[in-house]
């Protein structure tokens, strides 16, 4: 009795953690199905932060099912019904270099791996182009809880009362190296948008410049990344982006619709 | 309530033991209701010592304008033979304009992309439930129910039935609730849980004062007017843009905000005018519910309108505008300068005295900082020129438009035209960008309360 | 070397016994109950008080959990049991500032009041002497302040629930300007100052307990107790004592600079000219030219060690646990012990890798990204060891033993998600998203806590003298570990969708619409994890009364605190103590009983 009692609680344990593995890649591979996975990317450097995801991801994948199989095995294997003792062992010091040293190697693939997306998402600006860092698209103003934006007038100037402001809707062309320049009016906020892979924490008594390409028409979230107070949950913007001419000929109107007088 | 929209996440969830139970259990929170307008009744003494005559009042603010989880506007038969609904104030108004009426279904059409879609392909039982629109949801079983057997007619209507989407005052009440309430408060008396700790204070609509229209003479919002705050916020307050809202959403708020501000005017009449002997008849009744309505119906006669285009600006004109600006009130001039200050930073005298420093609301309130270029009621010219003309309702920022000045030796009052070289004046001034956090120097943090 | 007699009242030039003193029962006088068991100096005493204290701060931190899941399942409505006691005024319907202050109490909680005092108050105090050979620790009455003043600081935290504006809201990291002005939220009132104060008070508790297991641990060993024989749940101790005395100071100095900054206006962290509701704090008085990422720094200094001294004695725990329970040394003794050096040691330097996003200078970024990824490897080492210890096992499935593996299978699953994040480019996406939520309620939850659960069972019949319920142990761990990975493990993927932290009702999104289901999944397991708990409590407390006498060694483990009664009596050990080897030898294949406890001689 005892002994089934036993085996039955080796078999419950083992499929336990057996379920691990299994289960932990099966919601992966499936994760996209269920709606659960990045959203699309629609950015020129968003790519190489993407793959950077998934090298590790298959690493860790490995790594993961090898340590949890290993797990399972010994846990299942090993019990304490054998009427020998255990292998009697303090280590060895091979293996310890062995499994010191792969690990260390991935590693360092990895870090070295993921230098050129850092430096180019966030010090790589562009220098030649209809947008710098000292002249940019346009100004980001995150405060509790609104993100508005700037546009400079027709001059280029950032300040007089012909500067287009907008709410929540932020426009801006496709395949353009947009720079934009982010500030907070009060406290800590962050500019993420999913679909760019980009995010910049707007830091009050900073002005950060921030830049993106990106590459396909559309609408998308702009989400606050930092907390920043009750209303940070709905600190919400939308990224439009539309053809170059189309913008052009949006911000053209929205300069004309200035002198509405409806 | 619940969106089991992801049919494989669903099936996952129902594989296990209990979300089976989850998806099937929604929970509610207890309906709001609304609650009497306290300091009022308090003024009136007859009334604040009348338990019964309170009660009273209460049953006749739910005959005309429903409960807070159902609310509506009793129809006079007097509207109905004129063919005016308040209950479809809103939807009206918005779909005899073609150019609203456009803008209402392009934004539906994104809103509801993917169940148009679905409805499109045929895939009818795929259509996902969307988020605060109840009433819409509710229509959509019942139409699907109705053409179960007329998949053509059920898709043409269908796809109708979300393009062409305008909330009821129910569904909006739900909107409301999930967004509004917390600052602003069941009644609209800007008394919410959050609102204690917001400055400025969000705004009580029960008064009917408004401080951002474009009508003279303190008139009651037009539609226009209430939808541009929901679309815009108000910068430099905690009132955001809801623009992550689509325009229906937004149309319906409005209206539900115009019920609120109704009830609440209406509610004030009731209170303050009671009287022991008259008691709270009918026809009382009926009379102010009628006197506020009116008011509201007649704002957009109230717009100061504008035919033409903006006249240009030359610098001789800003020189005129900046003589109006500087020149105090005793010596003829607009008398900006006693309030916005020299240079406009709103650093004027009068911040120094507590009866110019105060709102209608009581809250502590201090001029402007042109030199920003934030307005917060808007900031094109004629959204100046029209703040200018009318001043701001409820704040000591006062009419500008028939001002008597001194020009020359001669008195006279001021026109347009002052107007105009007013706004070319200040629109001028706005040197700055919006007042930010900055590391060391700058225009430094001076920004008073500001309109 | 060796005491042949031990005087019965040895000079004490420091007030420390000198190694190898032996003290019997009977010499101290008689204490009354309140010195026994309230104010006692006794490390046992003092080890069960940050027990029992630490087991009611993780029923409240859990039930801050259980209100965060029941608005992420169901936003906005009434929720049952908490609602009407944490919302009354809105009918049991969280608020939207409410909730910025669930998360903010739930984070502080579980970090300074359950996890560090059960890790470090409770296993530290209890085991340190015990496993040394000492007979108390070296500054007694040091222990017990060290106890007592955690009590201000819990009355600090319980405070500030009560503030005007309500508890404090601005995440346990506290980032300045949100937390430093007032106006910025309504828990950055008074509530905002009993947070600090509170966690001045709990930080200056573990300082005085690092210092006594320093001490202790540095001399206080008996004879032939080397380093290298103590066990690693000593190791984990004392490198964590080590990071608390290094770090904590750091964190002490950043609450005073915040707390000058909100009660003396000192504008250390105010940057000028910020604007929040429509007030300059300049023009209230406070200074400004300050800038919020020095708090920052000056917080995850602390705060990156902090989470080492989460894990490190949880390590050293499970290292003994599996060892004796699988009857087999631990595989790599040292490079295990180094490991744990290693991790401290870069710990110490990576603390930019939770700054990645902050505005600091990118190129800075990646140093702390090197660093950071190299601290993966002493974590990898340490997971191989443990498997070579399950290797040619024989292995016992106690409860102690199953919430031990546990922690082994559910720490890789949070140390491998870690390299996303210190990926910087993956950060970008990452940060602030559930996959960090993930990971660390990985390490924190599915790790260190299930190794408190392994301690509590593993060492319980030496505290109460009485065994648990295995039977109920086994339910216990079956329903706890299948709970907790569903609660946990689909946060992985929420994050990748790009879910929000710290968000009341992220569904308005169009990114983040159809997440409500999963949500609810997981509001489920966690409301499922919390009450299957029932288990453990009456396990516990039933045990504590009618569990099943033990003697001195019912494991049949070598270290030193198996030779004691059940529970020891005051002073520990009631014989002399000579110490021949190391903590792990099981399983010694010519030994009469297939262990060989640390006081006898190898057989040779």
């Amino acid at each position: 009795m005892a002994a089934l009692k036993h085996f039955l609680l080796r078999v419950v344990v083992t499929l336990l953690l057996l379920a691990v593995p299994v289960l932990g890649v099966w919601t992966f591979t499936e994760a996209d199905r269920w709606g659960l996975w990045f959203p699309p990317m629609v950015s020129s450097y968003g790519g190489s932060i993407d793959k950077l995801f998934y090298l590790i991801l298959w690493m860790v994948t490995v790594t993961f099912v090898g340590t949890e199989a290993l797990l399972v095995w010994f846990v299942f294997r090993y019990s304490k019904k054998d009427p020998t003792r255990a292998i009697f062992t303090h280590g060895n010091h091979k293996l310890e270099m062995v499994w010191t040293a792969i690990p260390a190697v991935l590693l360092v693939i990895v870090a070295i791996s993921q230098m050129e997306a850092w430096t180019t998402v966030k010090m790589n600006f562009p220098e030649d182009g209809p947008y710098t860092r000292e002249k940019p698209l346009m100004e980001v103003y995150a405060s509790q809880f609104d993100w508005r934006v700037r546009y400079p007038d027709a001059q280029g100037n950032f300040t007089g009362a012909d500067v287009i402001e907008v709410p929540y809707d932020i426009t801006v062309p496709e395949d353009t190296k947009v720079v934009l320049r982010l500030k907070s009016r009060d406290v800590l906020h962050s500019f993420f948008v999913p679909t760019f892979r980009l995010k910049q924490d707007a830091v009050p008594g900073m002005e950060i410049p921030v830049w993106f390409e990106a590459t396909e028409p559309g609408s998308y979230d702009l989400i606050c990344a930092e907390l920043c107070g009750w209303g940070h949950y709905k600190m919400a913007g939308k990224i439009h982006v539309l053809p170059k001419d189309e913008f052009d000929a949006w911000l053209a109107a929205k300069r004309a619709a200035l002198y509405a007088t409806d | 309530m619940i969106q089991c929209r992801n049919r494989r996440a669903a099936a996952l969830a129902a594989a296990l033991s209990f979300p089976v139970v989850a998806c099937e259990f929604h929970p509610g929170a207890e309906e709001l209701s609304y609650a009497l307008n306290r300091p009022v009744i308090e003024q009136n003494q007859d009334l604040a010592r009348d338990p019964g005559a309170q009660a009273q009042l209460a049953g006749a603010l739910e005959m005309l304008f429903g409960t807070a989880a159902s609310p509506r506007f009793l129809a006079e038969p007097e509207w109905v033979e004129g063919g005016f609904d308040p209950n479809y104030w809103g939807e009206d108004l918005v779909k005899n304009d073609d150019a609203l009426r456009t803008s209402l279904e392009a934004s539906n059409r994104t809103t509801f992309a993917a169940q148009i879609a679905a409805i499109e392909a045929g895939r009818f039982d795929a259509v996902v439930r969307p988020r605060h629109a109840d009433d819409l949801w509710g229509w959509w079983e019942e139409l699907k129910a109705e053409k179960s057997d007329d998949a053509a007619g059920l898709k043409s209507e269908g796809v109708a039935l979300f393009a062409e989407y305008y909330p009821s005052l129910r569904a909006s009440a739900a909107l409301y609730r999930n967004q509004c309430y917390h600052c602003h408060g069941a009644e609209g008396g800007g008394n919410g849980s959050t609102s204690a700790f917001l400055e400025p204070r969000p705004r009580d609509y029960r008064p009917g004062k408004f401080k951002f229209t474009a009508l003279k003479g303190k008139a009651r919002p037009r539609h226009e007017d209430l939808f541009r705050i929901l679309a815009e916020g108000i910068y430099t307050t905690a009132m955001p843009s809801f623009r992550r809202f689509s325009d229906a959403q937004l149309h319906g708020l409005v209206d539900y905000v115009r019920l609120l501000s109704i009830r609440g005017e209406t509610e004030i009449l009731l209170a303050s005018f009671y009287e022991p002997d008259e008691g709270l008849n009918f026809a009382n009744v009926q009379e102010n519910y009628l006197d506020v309505v009116s008011k509201w119906r007649a704002a957009p006669e109230q717009l100061i309108a504008f035919d033409g285009t903006i006249p240009a600006s030359t610098p001789e004109r800003i020189a005129h505008g900046r003589a109006l600006f500087t020149t105090p009130g005793d010596k003829g001039g607009a008398n900006c300068v006693s309030c916005h200050g020299e240079g406009g930073r709103g650093d004027g005298p009068s911040v120094n005295d507590p009866k110019q420093s105060t709102d209608d609301w009581g809250r502590p309130i201090a001029p402007r900082d042109l030199t920003r270029g934030v307005y917060r009621f808007g900031r094109r010219p004629i959204d100046l020129f029209r703040r200018i003309y009318a001043g701001i309702n409820g704040t000591p920022m006062p009419e500008h438009i028939g001002m008597t000045i001194t020009e020359n030796g001669q008195q006279r009052t001021m026109t347009e035209d002052d107007i105009w070289d007013l706004v070319f004046f200040v629109r001028s001034l706005a040197t700055h960008t919006p007042a930010v956090a900055q590391h060391g120097g700058g225009h430094g943090g001076d920004l008073g309360g500001g309109h | 070397m060796s005491h042949a007699h031990a005087p019965a009242h040895p000079a004490r030039p420091l007030g420390i016994d000198p190694p190898g003193t032996v003290h019997t029962t009977h010499e101290h006088h008689e204490l009354g109950f309140v010195r026994k068991y309230v104010f006692s100096t006794d490390h046992k005493v003092i080890g069960l008080q940050f027990l029992f204290t630490g087991l009611v701060m993780l029923l409240l931190g859990g039930l801050m959990a259980m209100a965060i899941r029941w608005q992420l399942a169901y936003p906005w409505t009434e929720m049952p049991v908490l609602g009407r006691l944490l919302f009354p005024a809105t009918g049991g319907v969280t608020t939207p500032e409410g909730y910025t202050m669930l998360f903010t109490m739930h984070g502080t909680l579980m970090i300074f009041f359950v996890i560090i005092p059960l890790l470090t108050g409770t296993f530290g105090n209890y085991l340190i002497p015990l496993m040394i050979g000492a007979p108390d620790m070296a500054f007694p009455r040091l222990n017990m302040l060290g106890y007592w003043f955690w009590w201000p600081g819990i009355a600090c935290i319980l405070l500030s629930f009560g503030a005007e504006g309500g508890g404090p809201a601005a995440g346990w990291t506290s980032y300045p300007p949100l937390s430093t002005i007032e106006a910025a939220a309504p828990g950055s009132n008074w509530g905002q100052n009993w947070w600090l104060l509170s966690l001045t008070f709990v930080g200056v508790s573990s300082m005085m307990g690092a210092v006594n297991y320093v001490t202790t641990i540095v001399k206080m060993r008996a004879p032939g107790m080397t380093f290298f024989r103590l066990p690693l749940s000593i190791w984990g101790l004392m490198i964590a004592a080590l990071l608390q005395l290094f770090a904590l100071p750091v964190l002490t100095a950043a609450s005073f600079m915040q707390l000058f900054d909100r009660v003396f206006d000192a504008g250390f962290f105010t940057p000028t000219g910020t604007i929040i509701n429509n007030t300059s704090p300049e023009t209230l008085g406070n200074a400004a030219g300050g800038h919020p990422l020095l708090w920052q720094h000056l917080f995850w200094f602390y705060s990156h060690p902090a989470v080492y001294i989460l894990v490190l004695p949880a390590m050293g725990f499970v290292s003994d646990i599996l060892s004796v329970h699988a009857r087999k040394p631990i595989f790599g003794y040292k490079p295990m012990a180094y490991s744990m050096a290693g991790i401290a040691g870069l710990g110490f330097i990576v603390w930019g890798h939770h700054m990645f996003m902050s505005g600091m200078n990118p190129a800075v970024g990646l140093v702390f990204m090197t660093a950071t990824i190299m601290i993966a490897l002493p974590s990898a080492v340490k997971v191989f060891n443990w498997l070579g210890t399950l290797w040619g096992a024989r292995i016992h499935l106690t409860s102690a033993m199953l919430f031990a593996i546990a922690f082994v299978s559910m720490f890789i699953i949070g140390g491998l998600s870690g390299i996303w994040m210190a990926s910087t480019p993956v950060d970008i996406y990452i940060h602030d998203t559930y996959i960090v939520v993930a990971h660390f309620h990985y390490v924190v939850f599915a790790g260190s806590m299930m190794a408190i659960f392994a301690a509590i069972y593993h060492w319980f019949p030496k505290m109460f003298g009485r065994a648990m319920s295995e039977k109920l142990g086994v339910i216990h761990f079956v329903g706890t570990f299948i709970t907790l990975n569903g609660v946990f493990y689909m946060m992985h993927q929420l994050g990748l969708a790009g879910l929000m932290r710290r968000t009341a009702d992220p569904y308005d999104y169009a990114t983040y619409a159809h997440l409500q289901p999963i949500n609810q999944f997981i509001s489920w397991c966690a409301f499922a994890l919390l009450a299957w708990q029932v288990f453990f409590v009456v396990n516990f407390f039933g045990s504590m009364i009618w569990g099943r006498r033990v003697g001195r060694n019912p494991w049949n483990a070598c270290s030193l605190e198996w030779e004691t009664p059940s529970p020891p009596g005051h002073g520990n050990f009631d014989r002399q103590l000579a110490v021949y080897h190391g903590p792990y030898e099981y399983g010694v294949p010519d030994a009469p009983r297939d262990f060989v406890p640390q006081t006898q001689r190898a057989h040779v």
